[in-house]
């Protein structure tokens, strides 16, 4: 494709496009001013109905409970995708070595980095806990918490190195709480199905609104996605970290005259 | 509250921008995560605590350690072909 052909397709699909998103443009309510229809529907119904005072966790696990749950396996589909590229290449085993550039000085960890990890991991730990329990009450919940723990391993590797991060996480605990939790999520829409409720139907008391306890079944469910989540982008971390792993031995023998 | 929105969506322009210009991936790496750092305080600003956490924990920390470690492996795997 030639640039003057590629401008003129640009210049064409611009003609055809651009009225029609200035016309949906125009069309939209005014910035910040108004709550859309729905968002008044559901700030109106969910506190009533589930004991739920988090909008955002009522409608992801709960009122479209469904998507959700194909979310999840989305994640599980992508991780389990990199899994077996990388880990394709690179094998199983583990060296503490981690790869270097040759000719590059190695710096020593300071102290401070070394003082600052080991504070900031517990306490980024202890955050994220909060974030996913509390996800039936203030902002945040399984997703967003189990990020910020898979981030707080990280600091493991920041503080105490290659080996240590890798002395400290396992790959096969992070498989089970991966597929365990997207698993704990499926089992939350099959099991009403069993007492004659519909699929995902909310049968578990709901608790007082405003508690730690409110929400019932969407408490496990997050439970669920908090695992998955927690699981799935530690392994993502783990697999991208060991593309930087010296191999136990050269994969051609004439590498290491490199 | 009046100028801290449009403060904000001036930030968010000038570092997206600025994304796209930096030409070096390494640095570039970094002016992602300054973007996502800025769209963390934009999104919070406009009362969606839940969207800027996420932008927060995936924008700023854990895309561009992947981008990282992905250069990194780049690089590490060009210098051990070549004779």
């Amino acid at each position: 494709m030639s640039p003057r052909f590629r401008i003129a397709l640009l210049v064409l699909a611009g003609l055809v496009l651009m009225p029609a998103a200035a016309q949906v443009m125009a069309a939209l309510p005014p910035f910040g001013s108004t709550i859309a229809r729905y968002g008044a529907r559901i700030n109106a119904i969910t506190p009533e109905a589930r004991h739920v005072a988090n909008m955002v966790s009522a409608i992801n696990f709960d009122l479209r409970g469904l998507d959700t749950l194909g979310e999840e396996f989305m994640l599980l589909a992508a991780i389990t995708g990199t899994v077996v590229l990388l880990r394709g290449r690179r094998g199983e085993g583990t060296t503490g070595r981690a790869m270097r550039l040759p000719g590059r000085a190695v710096i020593p960890r300071s102290d401070a980095v070394v003082l600052g990890c080991r504070i900031a991991g517990p306490l980024t730990a202890l955050f994220g806990l909060y974030v996913v329990l509390h996800a039936t009450v203030t902002p945040g919940g399984g997703f967003q918490g189990g990020v910020i723990l898979a981030s707080g391993t990280l600091l493991i590797y920041l503080g105490e190195g290659y080996a240590g991060w890798r002395d400290s996480i396992r790959s096969h605990w992070l498989d089970a709480l991966e597929g365990g939790g997207a698993l704990l999520f499926a089992l939350c829409g099959l099991v009403p199905m069993l007492t004659g409720a519909a699929f995902m139907q909310n049968i578990l008391p709901l608790g007082t609104f405003r508690d730690l306890f409110s929400g019932g079944l969407m408490l496990v469910e997050n439970l669920g996605v908090a695992l998955a989540v927690t699981g799935g982008f530690t392994q993502l971390f783990l697999e991208f970290m060991e593309e930087t792993r010296e191999a136990e031995e050269p994969d051609e023998p004439g590498e290491e005259s490199a | 509250m009046t100028i801290l929105l449009p403060l904000l969506l001036l930030f968010a322009a000038i570092s997206g921008t600025a994304v796209v210009l930096v030409r070096d991936p390494n640095r570039q790496v970094f002016a992602i995560a300054a973007n996502g750092l800025v769209l963390t305080i934009l999104f919070d600003a406009l009362q969606a605590p839940d969207v800027a956490l996420s932008e927060l924990a995936v924008g700023t920390a854990a895309v561009p350690l992947l981008f990282l470690v992905a250069l990194m492996a780049v690089r590490a795997n060009a210098s051990g072909e070549e004779p």
